[in-house]
Formats: C-alpha cells, sequence, structure tokens
C-alpha cells in the first residue's frame, strides 16, 4: 500500500493539469467567498446572515474543481488505457482504489485548507463593510470561534468527502465526461429540483439526504431553522461517498479491465 | 516461467480461448504467433490478472501474477505501448511505475539509457512516434529487471532500424536467462529471433515446437528436379514417384528422397542441372497450420473481440 500511494502521488505531481485545477479551486472558493462576503448585507441587528456561512459561499464552486480532479485521476486512465498499466504494478485493485482515494484526498485536504482558509480571512476583512459589526452584535470572523472552527474545519471535510464520491463514482462509470455529469447533477441539479418541490415535507426529505446536505456543516446561527443539523448533514454526504466507494471495490475487482 | 494450462474465456457469444496451454521456458524467445483473433492478447491480458479467464491457470514461477510482491519484479509486460497519460514525460511515466514497485529515479535513468530514449526522456509521451512508444514500452518493462517478459505485437510501428534492433534486444535478454514471450501474427517478424514457437488459432495452441520441428512437420517431401530432357519423368514414375507439378524444365516429384532422385537420374544417363528437396519457409508452416483457424482471411481485421 505505501508503495501504490507513493504511485498514486506521483501521477498526481507528474500530471500538467494538477497544478492549474488546484491554482482554480483556491482561486474560485476564494474568490466567490469574497465576493459574497462583500456583497452580502446586514442592515439592522435583526439581519439573519450567517458570516461564517456567507464567508465559506465559495466552496459550493470549489467543488467542482475537486469534482474535476478526482474524476480526472480515475477516468482519465481509462480513457488512455493506463488503468492497464496500473493495474499490472498493482494488481490487487482494491490496494489500487484505496491508494487513489488517499491520494486524491490528501491533495483535495491541503488545496482546501488553502481556500478555506482565504476565504475566512476574507470574511474577517470584508464582512464588517457588509455591516456585520458590532453595533449589529457581530464580532470578527475568527477561527478560535468555535462554531466558525466547525464551519471551516467541516468545509475542508466537506470538499475531501465531495472527493471520495467523486472517485468512487468515476470508478464504477469509468467515462469522464458521465461521470463529471453524474457529479455535477448530484451536487447542483437535485439541490434546483429540491427547491422547486413545493410539498415541504418532501423537500425536506431530500434536503436531509442528498450529498450538499453536508454543506450544512457551514451553517452557525438559526440552527433551530436548518433542514439537518451540521454533523449529521456531513455524516449523510460521508455515507454517500462511502457506498460509491464500496460499489467502486466490489465492480473494480470483477470486472475485466 | 510462465506456465498456461487450460484457460477458456467467453466474450458474450464468442469463445476468445478454447484451452491455451504452454509453456514459456527461461532463457528463449519464445514466438507466440497466430491470426488475428486467435486469442493471444487475451492470453496475456489473462496472465496479468488483467481479465478473468472462466476456466484454467495461467502461473509465473508457480503463482498467479495477482498474488506477486512487486509484480514488476516478476515480469515485465508491453501489451499496449499507448496506454499512459499523453501529458505526462517519459521519465515521469517510468517514475511512478518505479515507485509502485519501491525503485528509485535510478533506476529510471537505466532503462531509459538501455532502451536508447535518454535524449527524450523530458518530452511529453504523447508525442511519441509508436516506435518511441514502444521503446517507452519496453522501458517500462525492464523497470523491476524482471526474469520473465511478455510483449504483444512489439515490431508494430517500428521503422526498419527499430525492427532489427528489437530483434537484437529481445536475443539479448533471453541470453540474460530470462523468458521471453512475444506475440506477432507476421512469421515473418520471429524468424530469426524466436527459439520456440506457440501458434495460436481459435484460442487454443495449434502447435509449439522449436523453428526447426515446425519447418520439418511440414515439409511435405516434395524435390524439384531441374532437367532439359523429357525422359527425366518417366524414369523417376519407373522407380515410384510421383510427378505431382511440370513446369518446361522443372519438375516437382513427391514419394522419392532427393539423393533417390539422383540416383535413378545419375543411373538411366539422363541429364539433370538440380535436384533439390523444397524446404517450406517459416512463413509457409506457419500458412499451412493456421489454413483452417484463419478468421478473416480478407482484410486486416483488429486484434480482440472487444
Amino acid at each position: 500500500m505505501r508503495t501504490a500511494l507513493h504511485a498514486e502521488w506521483t501521477k498526481l505531481r507528474t500530471s500538467p493539469a494538477t497544478i492549474w485545477l488546484l491554482l482554480a479551486a483556491v482561486t474560485l472558493t476564494a474568490g466567490v467567498s469574497a465576493a459574497a462576503a462583500a456583497t452580502i448585507p446586514c442592515k439592522t441587528a435583526a439581519c439573519l446572515g450567517d458570516p461564517a456561512q456567507i464567508s465559506l459561499t465559495g466552496v459550493q464552486l470549489g467543488q467542482a474543481v475537486v469534482v474535476i480532479l478526482a474524476v480526472l485521476a480515475v477516468s482519465g486512465e481509462h480513457a488512455t488505457g493506463m488503468i492497464r498499466t496500473s493495474l499490472t504494478a498493482v494488481p490487487r485493485r482494491s490496494t489500487l482504489l484505496a491508494a487513489k482515494a488517499v491520494a486524491v484526498t490528501g491533495v483535495t485536504m491541503v488545496t482546501a485548507t488553502v481556500a478555506v482558509g482565504t476565504s475566512v480571512l476574507a470574511g474577517r476583512l470584508l464582512l464588517p463593510g457588509s455591516g456585520y459589526t458590532a453595533a449589529h452584535g457581530f464580532t470578527p470572523l475568527s477561527p478560535t470561534d468555535g462554531p466558525t472552527l466547525r464551519a471551516a474545519g467541516g468545509s475542508m471535510l466537506y470538499l475531501c468527502l465531495i472527493a471520495l464520491l467523486a472517485v468512487g463514482v468515476a470508478t464504477v462509470v469509468r467515462d469522464t465526461g458521465a461521470s463529471i455529469g453524474v457529479m455535477l447533477a448530484l451536487l447542483y441539479l437535485v439541490p434546483i429540483v429540491t427547491q422547486a418541490l413545493t410539498d415541504p415535507d418532501w423537500k425536506r426529505h431530500l434536503q436531509q439526504a442528498t450529498p450538499t446536505a453536508g454543506l450544512a456543516i457551514q451553517a452557525t446561527r438559526h440552527l433551530d431553522t436548518v433542514a439537518i443539523p451540521p454533523w449529521h448533514g456531513l455524516a449523510v454526504l460521508a455515507a454517500w461517498a462511502a457506498g460509491a466507494l464500496l460499489a467502486a471495490a466490489v465492480l473494480i475487482r470483477t470486472r475485466d479491465t | 516461467m510462465i506456465v498456461v494450462n487450460g484457460l477458456r474465456k467467453r466474450f458474450g457469444p464468442k469463445t476468445a480461448l478454447d484451452g491455451m496451454s504452454f509453456t514459456v521456458a527461461a532463457g528463449q524467445v519464445t514466438g507466440f504467433i497466430g491470426p488475428n483473433g486467435a486469442g493471444k492478447s487475451t492470453t496475456m491480458r489473462v496472465i496479468l490478472d488483467l481479465d478473468a479467464a472462466d476456466e484454467g491457470t495461467a502461473l509465473i514461477d508457480g503463482r498467479r501474477y495477482r498474488s506477486l510482491h512487486r509484480p514488476l519484479t516478476h515480469v515485465g509486460s508491453l501489451l499496449d505501448a499507448s496506454a499512459l497519460q499523453p501529458s505526462r514525460t517519459a521519465r515521469n511515466h517510468l517514475l511512478w511505475l518505479a515507485h509502485s514497485q519501491g525503485l528509485g529515479a535510478g533506476r529510471v535513468d537505466e532503462v531509459l539509457q538501455r532502451v536508447g530514449l535518454s535524449a527524450a526522456a523530458r518530452q511529453r509521451a504523447g508525442g511519441f512516434s509508436l516506435g518511441m512508444r514502444q521503446r517507452l514500452g519496453i522501458a517500462a518493462a525492464l523497470l523491476g529487471d524482471p526474469r520473465a517478459l511478455m510483449l504483444d505485437e512489439p515490431f508494430n510501428g517500428m521503422d526498419p532500424e527499430g525492427i532489427i534492433w528489437m530483434r537484437g534486444f529481445l536475443r539479448a535478454l533471453a541470453g540474460e536467462g530470462r523468458a521471453v514471450l512475444v506475440s506477432s501474427h507476421l512469421m515473418s517478424e520471429l524468424q530469426d529471433t524466436a527459439d520456440h514457437v506457440v501458434v495460436a488459432g481459435r484460442g487454443r495452441v495449434i502447435a509449439d515446437a522449436t523453428v526447426a520441428e515446425l519447418r520439418a512437420a511440414v515439409s511435405d517431401g516434395r524435390v524439384v528436379v531441374r532437367t532439359p530432357s523429357a525422359d527425366a519423368g518417366v524414369a523417376l514414375i519407373a522407380a515410384g514417384a510421383s510427378v505431382i507439378a511440370a513446369d518446361g524444365d522443372t519438375l516437382t516429384v513427391v514419394g522419392l528422397a532427393a539423393q533417390d532422385v539422383t540416383a535413378v537420374l545419375a543411373g538411366k544417363g539422363v541429364p539433370f542441372s538440380e535436384v533439390s528437396a523444397h524446404r517450406p519457409s517459416l512463413e509457409e508452416a506457419y500458412v499451412e497450420l493456421t489454413r483452417d483457424v484463419v478468421e478473416y482471411r480478407a482484410g486486416d481485421a483488429p486484434e480482440g473481440v472487444r
């Protein structure tokens, strides 16, 4: 496993696309977060804005780049046939899958740390200008604040779980376009459809059961009104990732390549 | 040593392997020859545990490929020279392979040197010609300094210089005591390279012999006689031979060995300028053996069935 992991790390490191995707993930996450912090206003002490959540808005776009990175790491090998070279080097297929999942998750964790850290810093600097001031009852955004730390750290975990889900889906689907399509549908189309539902019970159930329930980890205010508590939401996403990886582990062992 | 025993494999309605069995011995080049669709590539994929056989076993030094620790140090293989990510450099492609076996960058530079790719090491592999990719694939196969090598159609895409290099290279690898299995659908590519030939057709072995044995097996005892005299045929038939072809001053006869033909003609005083036993080329031997199993007679249908 150690050598397989070393090989997967070398693959990621020596693929020219990796560095650009990581830079894109950081830039998009921090950029969108900063834009949200600078533009979502708080005009009175009674405003409903959640400073931590606002400053982590960019995660919703950054996750798309994480998906592309994770999918390419898997399906890119199927597109070129390199998967056969990989399997001759590491013939124990579950070892290959695990090594790939760990390498992609590790790179995602480092990227997420930078992206989320920058986002929180941007929020701390920009939110007061939007009205999240002491006068309206807000303290500056700080990672020493328990809920803020949970929202920020949880967002990093969220991105890692998205990467794991994408590795699982791409291992099952194998085709790059189809894998990215499935992932983007889960992350963007399903929430839109959910929003459009008129039946409040169905709406709540879907919000609780789909992968984006994991974004609940970002909520720090009005926790009594959210569809699912923060850690429960992250656990739902973890279950999705585990399910996808389990399906991947079964299929990669039984399929011809 | 690679031992393949009774492999059977179906892809849907199509039988790809139908009891394939053979052995690849150390210290020699074993040619694995057969028409397209004979099951050569499928056999190699099964040996490498890329495809699962429905029946039978393929063992390397007595073990399944999947159970080998650091497998590239046991068997080096080249199935598809294009099975790499085009944007990665040649050296980095070998580097991740080396890391997967616990080997370092030093070994990568050694094999690049050995296949003559040092100068192109830092170019993107996607820009390589097929011949250069074949060399890169050979470098990958040699990375773990394995005792056995398995190469699928390594001559494909090589220029004449590359083919000569590849032949000498394969001989040298066998000379180092390695077991070398090389597939080809052209006997001529392996004529002067292989010590042993496994001829496959329709998923099973139809001949497994040394090159000399293979030639002898299809030698049909024909003798070619060149003579200006019209009496030669009569004399030979009287001596028990049959004339199966006559073309100008050339007769082709069977039923008598060359030295007997010479004796008969000399005894009767019939003049002749040449008497020679017809020796089939390896190519003819191969065509003869695979006559009944060639699936796609015309055109060059792709190997494999998927």
